[in-house]
């Protein structure tokens, strides 16, 4: 009976090594590893074509959430085999661990993260290593204050801000427009006029004149409950959960322990929203320094950060190549609703600008 | 501080337990040997389905009693036993890490007439070391690769367990187990890992046929 113990033991053992090992083929790149950088441990997962050594790093929403979360679809089916897409979770995020206060856990040591990402990638596949980086939704704000952090905008090669915020005081007053501009819409096109009504009573509720973390929660909450009424409504497509449901499946869940980045994701959420969220989240003084070539990505049904927040951002940036493109059937995350035309555009924006 | 006062509490309540076991029970107690007192589990051990490990350990019995109740339908035994233990595992989180853990600490099971157990086990000295893949640390802008990256966590637990005895068996008992961990210090505060366990227990020595008789 001990050798029979002994037996499965090793057998287990000489499985899970199996399944440990990752793929070095370059054209298709199949690798993670943990950057360590002031006391957190942070995944990056790199899948796709390295051929040409051309990256791109998406930085995840929340915050909270977690990298692999974007890896289905068009992304993995077809960015994947024009670059290397690199899903990092950020500090506290996902799959990360390690040991900090909270004091040190703010935008500032985020941006640190990122070129530290970059700085272990170009030290594993070369410094001659080209970089684009994506933000999404509070990526967005990541992504921002990266670029606007000393000379980071030389590492990239340009800038993808989908669905990104880069001002979270505009984005309280925002809410308050924008879900009563939809709301009105909606009522008119006689959609859930109950559901609309009540979101305007909401609105009447909240502070009008100062953004209160309560009300900003409130209207958060409310916008992605709008937005999943919008898509029953049939006005947002919702390809991820058609076509690509079990693709996100394989490539997340089984890949994550789900309590663990649940979990790490709500802590994070709770540190960073309460202490940062109106004091160090606001950059919309300085876009103008933001010089690199952009792309600026949005869905027309975006409740969550209104397409309105993505044109003063592109208005006020500073570069000379710059892109808006609004998806008319989507909400708060394109590559989910209009997965094609999404690749199109980001691949087309990589090959002009590698 | 935690730590020295979660030591005391586990320490005060073996010396409280010890303090309800009659004379005859202690007396019965050192006929057996350390191996008799002694069982050994293994078994599947994860954090969900797809985070699979092992886990394995030894208990040793330190009080048992023994309550007979009688019924018209005959005796009713119930058998409640408090044992020291120490158990080792490791899982494996898919392209994170593997966890490797230790812990030690007091089981309360409780046997009725048809062998079915029901048990809690409080582990309040208890180790985690993660071990990530290839990691690099980043410092004054320099990289190097980190040798056996990992964390190390203190780690806690309490177990809510079900079983069943199997007698006359090379494998004593199964058992199904529910655990709750805290590993901390984690990022900015403490991570719970809520774990399933099942496996087997068993003896290194065969019990002797006068003992057998003898119970």
């Amino acid at each position: 009976m001990k050798s029979k113990i002994l037996n499965i033991m090793l057998g287990c053992l000489s499985f899970l090594c199996l399944l440990s090992c990752t793929k070095e083929d370059i054209n298709d790149l199949s690798d993670t590893f943990y950057v360590r950088h002031k006391g957190a441990d942070m995944p990056a997962h790199i899948y796709g074509n390295a051929s040409e050594k051309v990256f791109m790093i998406i930085l995840h929403g929340g915050p909270g959430d977690s990298g692999l979360v974007y890896r289905f679809g068009t992304i993995k089916n077809r960015i994947e085999k024009s670059c290397a897409v690199v899903y990092f979770d950020q500090r506290g995020s996902g799959m990360s661990q390690g040991r900090f206060s909270k004091n040190d856990f703010n935008i500032d040591i985020m941006t640190e993260d990122v070129m530290a990402l970059v700085k272990v990638i170009q030290h594993k596949y070369g410094q001659d290593s080209r970089f684009f980086l994506m933000g999404h939704s509070w990526g967005g704000t990541l992504g921002t204050a990266t670029l606007l952090k000393k000379d980071n905008q030389d590492f990239f090669k340009g800038w993808i801000n989908l669905d990104g915020v880069h001002d979270w005081s505009q984005l309280y007053f925002n809410y308050i427009d924008n879900h009563q501009a939809i709301s009105n819409e909606q009522i008119e096109l006689g959609n859930r006029v109950d559901y609309w009504q009540s979101v305007l009573d909401k609105v009447k509720t909240v502070d009008t004149l100062k953004p209160k973390l309560d009300d900003f929660l409130k209207l958060n909450r409310e916008a992605f409950v709008a937005e999943r009424n919008i898509l029953k409504d049939g006005l947002i497509l919702d390809e991820a959960a058609e076509k690509y449901g079990n693709e996100i499946l394989s490539n997340y869940v089984f890949k994550n322990n789900l309590f663990t980045t649940w979990w790490s994701g709500a802590m994070t959420r709770n540190v960073l929203i309460t202490e940062e969220i109106f004091k160090h989240w606001n950059f919309e003084d300085r876009l103008s320094q933001i010089r690199i070539p952009s792309l600026f990505l949005w869905g027309k049904y975006d409740i969550v950060v209104p397409p309105k927040m993505g044109e003063v951002t592109f208005n006020k940036i500073g570069s000379d190549h710059k892109k808006f493109v609004l998806f008319e059937q989507s909400g708060h995350f394109p590559p989910g609703c209009e997965s094609e035309k999404f690749a199109d555009e980001v691949i087309a924006f990589i090959n002009t600008n590698k | 501080m935690k730590k020295i006062a979660l030591c005391c509490i586990y320490f005060i309540s073996i010396q409280n337990y010890a303090q309800f076991t009659s004379e005859k029970e202690n007396s019965k107690d050192s006929t057996y040997s350390f191996l008799d007192k002694t069982e050994f589990k293994l078994g599947y051990f994860g954090n969900s389905l797809w985070n699979p490990g092992l886990s394995g350990g030894a208990e040793y019995l330190i009080r048992e009693k023994i309550r007979i109740k009688e019924r018209r339908r005959g005796n009713k035994t119930i058998t409640n036993q408090l044992l020291l233990g120490g158990n080792l595992g490791f899982y494996w989180d898919p392209r994170s890490h593997v966890g490797v853990f230790t812990d030690y600490g007091i089981t309360w099971r409780r046997t009725n007439n048809k062998g079915k157990q029901i048990s809690v086990e409080f582990n309040p000295l208890g180790y985690h070391r993660s071990f990530l893949p290839e990691t690099y640390e980043v410092k004054n802008g320099e990289v190097d690769k980190v040798f056996l990256p990992g964390r190390s966590y203190y780690a806690p637990s309490l177990s809510i367990g079900f079983g069943r005895l199997r007698k006359g068996k090379k494998l004593t008992a199964r058992y199904f187990n529910i655990n709750f961990k805290l590993l901390t210090p984690y990022n900015t505060g403490s991570l719970p890992m809520i774990s399933f366990n099942y496996g087997y227990r068993f003896k290194l020595r065969k019990k002797n046929k006068n003992r057998q008789n003898e119970k």
